[in-house]
């Protein structure tokens, strides 16, 4: 789903000036269009989460880039651990097949 | 729903200062986003923040507080976080950051193995759709055209607009998306199409309709008149005694389709004279149609 600037300024209860603010920092990376900014649902609950940061827990301006970049670090790192994992029990599961075939072999 | 006091853990008698602190500290440790992987820790933070929008709103507080009200419906609504988001993103999304562990792909182990691959992949990650709307104008949409948008960097993109374009069609154009941001492919740019309203041509489906404003005597005597079409004029023949209102069909004059092109619709309009004219006036003065012509015998109770 795409969100125009108006809705998203209204959804996120945001006004314009902090926005540009937001987005100079990349802090916030909407698509471009011809005539204006193309926000995503993700980019809104981002935006979410910074007024969170700034209003309920009292984090300052430079903290919110510290933040926001240790947590796309942690979910960098959780999504390669996911994929660690799936990578293990792919390799895992073979082993097992074969074991229980030379079982079913032994049996007999 | 648990006693918002207790959530907060202050006194019944804590000052507004004091629970904002209390609340504070609850959230930097339960807020779901900085928890990305604690599915306990959004009750626990929807709890704490019900609490505190109770007990921060000195009225809402009196009111809990002499038993008016009580805990429940202070609960938010469920909310997609950030990391809902980051934890089903794909790979090359626009927050992503896997830097994280370069450090430890230097090794030969399967592990490390594992991590190369995934950094080729990221590295080769698709680049970004971007989204664009155009207008076009009505013709265009008809014949089909070569627009060329500019966009907010300066660049500029061609965009191929078929014959027979519709409202809110969207043009794909392949790798002229963002660029990757290592060496995979750049995404695709997404164009949307809006077609701007003609000065006398409306389009519906296939077909093409157009009023034409004919002259009484062209109405009443028949004629050769010009009508223009979206590939230019040609002549229509108006029959003897057409009266306003009737459509008279041009084929294969409307919009291309598959196979060929719809049709043009043409509804005459008798116009009369825009100023008032002595000679109709004394014909008409003196002419009897006849006891037949009562174009409003069909209104009769």
């Amino acid at each position: 789903m795409i969100i125009d600037m108006p809705d998203f300024l209204q959804q996120a209860q945001l006004d314009r000036e902090t926005l540009e603010v937001w987005i100079e920092e990349e802090w916030l990376i909407p698509a471009r269009t011809t005539r204006e900014l193309a926000f995503s649902e993700m980019d809104l609950a981002r935006a979410k989460l910074i007024r969170d940061l700034t209003k309920d827990l009292g984090v300052n301006h430079e903290g919110v880039g510290l933040i926001l970049n240790l947590v796309d670090q942690v979910h960098g790192l959780r999504k390669t651990l996911a994929d660690v994992l799936c990578s293990m029990h792919a390799r895992a599961a073979p082993d097992d097949a074969d074991s229980s075939r030379d079982e079913n072999r032994a049996a007999p | 729903m648990k006693d918002p006091y207790e959530v907060l853990g202050v006194a019944r008698t804590a000052a507004p200062e004091e629970i904002r602190k209390a609340y504070h500290r609850l959230a930097k440790k339960l807020h779901p986003d900085l928890n990305p992987g604690d599915a306990k820790s959004e009750a626990r933070f929807k709890e704490a923040s019900g609490a505190y929008a109770l007990l921060s709103d000195a009225e809402k507080r009196r009111q809990f507080d002499s038993g008016e009200i009580d805990a429940s419906g202070t609960e938010k609504p469920h909310e997609r976080y950030y990391r809902d988001f980051a934890a089903e993103a794909d790979a090359g999304h626009p927050y992503e950051n896997r830097s994280g562990y370069a450090d430890f792909a230097e090794t030969n182990d399967f592990l490390a193995e594992l991590l190369r691959r995934q950094a080729h992949e990221a590295r080769h990650a698709r680049g970004r759709d971007l989204y664009f709307h155009v207008f076009i104008e009505f013709l265009d949409a008809v014949n089909g055209a070569t627009k060329r948008l500019t966009l907010p960097d300066g660049g500029s993109l061609e965009v191929a607009i078929l014959p027979g374009v519709l409202e809110g069609q969207t043009v794909r154009l392949r790798g002229k998306g963002a660029p990757s941001r290592g060496e995979g492919e750049a995404g695709d740019a997404l164009v949307e199409i809006s077609i701007n309203p003609h000065r006398f041509f409306t389009r519906q489906g296939d077909d093409i309709h157009l009023d034409l404003p004919v002259t009484l005597r062209e109405a009443v005597l028949g004629g050769q008149v010009k009508v223009p079409t979206p590939t230019g004029s040609v002549m229509l023949t108006v029959p003897k005694g057409s009266n306003n209102g009737a459509v008279l069909r041009l084929k294969g004059k409307g919009v291309v389709r598959p196979g060929g092109r719809g049709d043009e619709f043409v509804r005459l309009k008798v116009m009369l004279p825009s100023e008032s004219n002595p000679e109709l006036e004394a014909f008409l003065s003196h002419w009897a149609p006849g006891p037949e012509y009562d174009p409003r015998r069909e209104l009769q109770t």
